[in-house]
């Protein structure tokens, strides 16, 4: 296991910037995720860590080494891939023993036999063996994609969004048991993803990036609590984040210069309007069984919030907002952190 | 909508003109679908069914085409046993599988490799393809014509580029007249016009090995002869069997080439099976006899491209 620095990495595909002066410092035994949507620069990012891009400006380092101008053979990385990228005329077991047999130097036989099993059998893909690689279900090729990885003990391990092939359920499964392998292997993992459950739940830290910015690096709750800035505050947070405009809440006190005030569900009290006018009316509730999402039209503004199901909130109701402890934000989107 | 396709069809011929409607009105939609398609199966049958079936039937006479009035004999197998015991014929079939071994292995080779180095994807390869591309694209016949001419010893560009290169007098050796070099000769023709067949299918295998799997293995730290050996081979391995099936058939049938430029000589050292079957035919009119020798061609090609066909299937299946 070892540590992974990019500093100042550029990489650009003709006109387009991918990747803009990107310095992250992923520590030995760390799970970084990289959370972003489509074209963030997030891939590109591990694309170079392994050495399948070439970075324009800046250095890639790898336990210390500088590898920005070595291949991938020297780089002591594995790579899961989104689409698995299993080699589809092999079997299971050649397709985990290829990296042990693929070098120059090597691998003894029953070395390479021994550590395809206790791989298999970590992964619980042991009666798979002798299958074609093209003859599983999603979710236990993917365990196989992990499992070539897993078999080399590599330095760092890179994971480009694994998980989003799967289904809810097998996303689910896969999720603990990447974290319980973490655990038990201590490895550095630098994982990207756009699906921000992994990310709140498997990272030790999170690198929010945005059009090839690392906007902000930090734990998943100082992500959560703490975002720097509206992009970051919208990435977490399970219905996202309401944003609106300060005046809709006048009475309440806020840090100067706020235009806009963000208000996750822990952060607003809805009461059912008893009397007088309402900030706001119930515009449809979705029934989640356990919780209620709540549409709510605040003038021309929408608001989506948690209730419970016995809150006695129905459709077309209206409704007080309070604020407790909402986040603020400038006019540029920038967070304001001083005490209202 | 509680509308049968009938009434539909109906309503259409209703809408069509008098004179048309008149004929249309009442044809069911399957009547229609027959009328389309007749004149098809009407061509199918009578060019290549009928003359099969007819070919089978004649095999089984006396039936000579150059005496249409002497009386036709039914003969039963006499035809088949003959020349499954003959040896002459079975020289020929010697000659038509070392023709077919020769150039199948050269232009197998030959294509991959100028498949896999389009497959590079230099700049200005889509022109290249294209260069190469032109020889399969001339008519056989021309093929045939001018290649004669390039074969000539004194004129020839053929004995020319060869001496140019290796020093051997031009004239000291003949391609199409001497017993031991005009197989080559035919072998050498048939590659250069049928070797860009090959390239393009062994093209379309290489574009369909994914890139990430390159990655992959790249990332398994294998050399790059290892990812060509492993990943390459295997996954092209379907596309290169089905070209080489391709051009297995064609080239047993293989008679306009070698009609062309050598006609079976010298004597009979280039008469592939489809030589000796014109010969039978129409030179010596032995029209049962023939017929025999084609049934039995066809049941071989059919026979081997079955077996051929199973392999294959089973390459697929991973």
């Amino acid at each position: 296991m070892a540590e992974v620095r990019l500093e100042g990495v550029t990489k650009r595909f003709g006109a387009t910037v991918a990747v803009a002066d990107l310095t992250l410092p992923v520590g030995d035994g760390e799970f970084v995720v990289l959370l972003g949507p489509t074209g963030a620069g997030k891939s590109t990012t591990l694309r170079l860590v392994a050495g399948l891009e070439r970075a324009d400006a800046g250095r890639v380092l790898i336990g210390g080494r500088d590898v920005t101008r070595a291949p991938p053979v020297e780089r002591d990385v594995a790579f899961v891939f989104q689409q698995f990228a299993l080699y589809p005329h092999l079997s299971v077991y050649d397709n985990l023993a290829f990296p042990l047999r693929a070098p120059a130097r090597r691998t003894p036989a029953d070395v390479v036999d021994r550590k395809v099993r206790e791989v298999a059998a970590l992964l619980r893909i042991e009666s798979k063996l002798a299958n074609r690689a093209t003859q599983l279900s999603g979710g236990q090729m993917q365990r196989v994609a992990i499992g070539r990885a897993l078999v080399r003990s590599p330095a760092v391990y890179l994971m480009d969004e694994p998980l989003s092939s799967l289904d809810a359920k097998l996303r689910a499964e896969l999720r603990l048991e990447l974290q319980r392998i973490q655990r038990d292997l201590g490895a550095t993992i630098l994982y990207v993803t756009h699906d921000q459950t992994e990310a709140m739940t498997m990272a030790t830290r999170i690198g929010v990036m945005d059009r090839g910015r690392l906007v902000q690096l930090g734990t998943p709750r100082q992500i959560y609590e703490d975002p720097d800035d509206t992009y970051v505050a919208t990435r977490l947070g399970q219905p996202a984040i309401n944003l609106l405009p300060a005046r809709l809440f006048e009475g309440t006190p806020m840090p100067r210069g706020t235009a806009t005030v963000g208000a996750r569900t822990e952060h607003l009290r809805i009461t059912r309007a008893t009397k007088g006018h309402a900030a706001g009316r119930v515009r449809w509730i979705e029934h989640l069984g356990d919780q209620n999402h709540l549409h709510i039209d605040v003038g021309a503004h929408k608001i989506v919030t948690l209730a419970e199901p016995d809150a006695g909130i129905d459709v077309g109701d209206p409704v007080d907002l309070a604020l407790v402890g909402a986040l603020w934000f400038d006019a540029a989107g920038a967070r304001i952190r001083a005490g209202a | 909508m509680p509308r049968t396709l009938n009434t539909l069809a109906e309503r259409a011929a209703a809408a069509t003109p008098q004179a048309v409607a008149r004929r249309v009105r009442g044809l069911s939609d399957r009547a229609v679908a027959w009328a389309f398609i007749s004149p098809t199966i009407v061509l199918l049958l009578a060019i290549n069914i009928f003359p099969l079936v007819w070919t089978i039937w004649l095999s089984f006479t006396n039936y000579r085409a150059n005496r249409p009035n002497a009386p036709v004999r039914w003969i039963g197998g006499d035809w088949y046993t003959d020349i499954l015991t003959n040896p002459d014929i079975w020289v020929a079939m010697q000659v038509t599988a070392r023709f077919v071994i020769a150039s199948i292995a050269i232009q197998t080779v030959l294509g991959f490799t100028l498949a896999w180095l389009i497959d590079r994807r230099f700049r200005g390869h889509g022109v290249w393809t294209t260069v190469i591309l032109l020889p399969m694209m001339l008519s056989p016949a021309v093929v045939g014509n001018f290649w004669t001419f390039l074969y000539q010893p004194q004129i020839g560009l053929f004995n020319y580029m060869v001496s140019f290169v290796t020093g051997v007098p031009p004239s000291s050796f003949q391609m199409l007249g001497d017993v031991t070099l005009s197989p080559w000769a035919i072998v050498i023709v048939d590659t250069w016009m049928w070797t860009p067949y090959v390239m393009l299918i062994c093209v379309a295998g290489l574009r369909s090995i994914p890139e990430h799997i390159y990655e992959a293995a790249e990332i398994d730290r294998a050399s790059a002869w290892r990812r060509f050996w492993s990943i390459t081979l295997p996954m092209a391995l379907p596309f290169i069997m089905l070209a080489v099936l391709f051009r297995g058939i064609e080239n047993f049938k293989m008679f306009d080439m070698v009609n062309l430029l050598t006609g079976g000589g010298p004597g009979s050292t280039t008469e592939v099976a489809s030589i000796t079957l014109k010969r039978e035919a129409f030179e010596k009119w032995r029209t049962g006899y023939s017929s025999a020798f084609a049934i039995i061609l066809f049941v071989t090609v059919f026979g081997l491209a079955n077996i051929y066909v199973k392999a294959l299937n089973r390459v697929k299946q991973r």
